[in-house]
């Protein structure tokens, strides 16, 4: 070997080193614990898993998009340059700069069906019984999506404001002057603008949502009747009850899920997409 | 085609005043020009104009019609801005039919205004291009193709030559010129540049600090100007000013008597001005040549008088070298006089 490939061989190693001790070595052990083809057929054959399947997809699919829909909305009101506009957006970043824990807790503690303050209000306003917020695992699952989106949607609104603070003022200018309206100007100026980092964004709070353990375990914990799990979840239920296998066949079966989102996603960032961005 | 009627403009922006009071009536099919140094406040003239600012007082007409409280998109004005503003997204031919596009214009339509439009400015080799693949001589020709393919009632320029080289400059001041003879339809153009402001313009308005110093045809404003600031601004290379005092017809300043056929007080402390080129050669004032610019065409000197360095110019090749001595006779019919504490023409 050549100075310079001992050169080249040393400085690799802390890389390849990382590589092996945090990635390949922890993802093998679980392809390993999660061997056994048993733990697959009674995991499918578990009706808790495909009602968490059905809800993970509605999940991704409802959450991701309502969120990115109202984060574009959002960073669109947000750029605007006034005074009272910048201390509102402090406080609308408040949410994601909180830690998870104590916020969720609370919210949970509040919409508590009947002793929450949410109900209570309700009682002491119209004198009837509020909603049953977690128990009813269609509103719970629905009040889980609204946590996830009230938590992550700063973060996006931030990052989609960014994307619209690039466009130059004078292109909006030149489009009033063209004779186009608001709509008009978001169509043909925000949005061939924005378009690539709202896609992008899309897919990695795909993959991120899709790991969200938070906002599902610490309001509903999946109950009631583990009727709200996501598989996120579930992995934890099954380590809970002592199920070590099935709850790495879980994070194996997510794996459908991600390695597309993650194969789209490195195709973008890779440049293919750089005609319609520049 | 319009009019276009400004009425006591103010504008200021938080607590800095902007304009005071502008009012400035520009006829049907005229050209023109607002210059100014940076800063005076042309741009937020145009730019309000053109919907893009508040008024902050008085009104603003075209065609009759105050717009004040229209928005851009409903005066039926087009313009060209220093960074062109085309739209990334949009092939050439796209940029300058968009706003065809918008007013659900027939496609047919659009793309015959679009082609002939691109004839005009020689665009049609690029029509399937995109901004980021032209030059900026090509992208400063879209965008003002975008906006003649719209026939406004008026153009609106704001400044839109100064992103290019000296060379490109000139010829597209031409075909502006050329265009607007073309098309007569009212323009107002922004520009800092006195040499544009004098080749383009109808009219000129000099701007100076939110004021109109002088409104006038070209030629106007260059053998009167109104004040100091008009006299110095106007005219390549500057009016020669310099203080001194009336006595007996003439002007007494820098050590020698200076003829003018202004008329002052006696004793009046004024401000004599004498444009570079209406010097002769000959008996006069005695200067001492400290540089000699030869341009070809015409020599530029730049002379010492008393102190003072003063720039002469004459046609063709000076035989002058630094540090002759030469005798200067100021033109007396071209000399201008103004008052010395207020800067207004005698
Ligand atoms: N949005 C704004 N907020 C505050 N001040 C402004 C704003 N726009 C312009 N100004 C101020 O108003 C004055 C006039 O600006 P304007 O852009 O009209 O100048 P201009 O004559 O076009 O100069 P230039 O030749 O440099 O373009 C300047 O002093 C500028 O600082
Ligand atoms: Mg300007």
């Amino acid at each position: 070997m050549t100075t310079w490939q001992v050169w080249g061989a040393l400085l690799l190693a802390p890389y390849v080193l990382v590589f092996f001790v945090f990635v390949l070595y922890p993802v093998s052990y679980g392809l390993w614990l999660a061997r056994n083809p048993e733990s697959y057929r009674t995991l499918f054959e578990d009706p808790i898993f495909f009602t968490t399947v059905v809800n993970t997809i509605f999940f991704l699919l409802v959450a991701v998009n309502l969120k990115f829909v109202l984060a574009l909305y959002l960073s669109g009101f947000f750029v605007h340059d006034r005074r009272w506009i910048r201390w509102l957006s402090v406080i609308f970043i408040l949410p994601w700069a909180m830690p998870a824990i104590p916020t969720i807790f609370s919210i949970r503690f509040m919409f508590n069906p009947e002793w929450g303050v949410v109900n209570q209000t309700i009682f002491r306003l119209t004198g009837l019984d509020g909603p049953n917020w977690l128990t009813n695992p269609d509103l719970a699952m629905a009040m889980a999506m609204g946590v996830h989106i009230w938590k992550a949607l700063p973060f996006w609104t931030l990052i989609l404001m960014a994307g619209r603070l690039a466009i130059p003022k004078e292109l909006y200018e030149a489009a009033s002057v063209d004779g186009a309206t608001a709509w008009q100007k978001f169509k043909y100026v925000t949005w061939p603008s924005l378009r690539t980092l709202y896609i992008t964004s899309t897919l990695l709070s795909l993959i991120w949502t899709l790991g969200d353990f938070n906002s599902v375990y610490l309001l509903t914990g999946g109950q009631p009747a583990d009727k709200t799990h996501v598989l996120a979840t579930l992995g934890i239920r099954y380590i809970r009850l002592d199920q070590l296998d099935h709850a790495m066949a879980t994070i194996v079966v997510a794996l459908p899920f991600v390695l597309p989102l993650v194969y789209f996603m490195m195709r973008r960032l890779s440049g293919d997409e750089q005609k319609t961005s520049q | 085609m319009a009019t276009v009627v400004f009425d006591s403009i103010f504008k200021s922006f938080g607590s800095t005043k902007v304009l005071h009071g502008i009012s400035l009536d520009i006829a049907n099919g005229e050209f023109m020009v607002l210059v100014g140094p940076s800063g005076c406040g042309k741009s937020t003239l145009l730019r309000m104009l053109a919907g893009l600012e508040d008024i902050g007082g008085g009104t603003i007409a075209i065609d009759g019609r105050v717009v004040n409280d229209l928005d851009s998109k409903d005066r039926d004005i087009a313009m060209v801005f220093q960074s062109y503003a085309l739209y990334p997204h949009m092939t050439v031919g796209e940029n300058m039919g968009f706003s065809l596009r918008l007013r659900n214009d027939e496609r047919k339509r659009i793309e015959d205004r679009v082609a002939h439009a691109a004839r005009i400015l020689n665009l049609e080799p690029y029509l399937k291009r995109y901004p980021r693949e032209l030059s900026g001589g090509q992208r400063q020709r879209v965008a003002m193709g975008r906006a003649i393919v719209r026939d406004p009632k008026v153009f609106l320029f704001d400044e839109p030559l100064s992103n290019l080289d000296a060379k490109l400059r000139v010829a597209m001041r031409a075909e502006i010129k050329a265009l607007h003879q073309r098309l007569k339809t009212t323009t107002v153009y922004v520009t800092h540049d006195q040499v544009e402001a004098m080749t383009m313009a109808d009219r000129i308005a000099v701007m100076n600090d939110g004021r109109i110093e002088q409104l006038g045809r070209p030629l106007e404003l260059y053998d009167r100007p109104a004040n100091l600031f008009v006299a110095q601004f106007i005219g390549s290379p500057a009016m020669n000013v310099f203080d001194g005092t009336y006595r007996n017809g003439a002007v007494e300043a820098l050590g020698a008597r200076w003829p003018c056929s202004a008329k002052a007080h006696e004793g009046q402390p004024v401000k004599y001005g004498i444009r570079p080129v209406h010097f002769d050669f000959g008996s006069g004032v005695e200067a001492e040549v400290v540089v000699v610019e030869p341009m070809g065409a015409e020599t530029e000197l730049v002379v010492k008088i008393g102190g003072q360095s003063l720039t002469v110019a004459t046609h063709g090749r000076s035989p002058a070298a630094p540090g002759d001595r030469i005798s200067l006779a100021p033109n007396a019919k071209h000399a201008h006089l103004f008052d010395a504490a207020s800067g207004a023409r005698l």
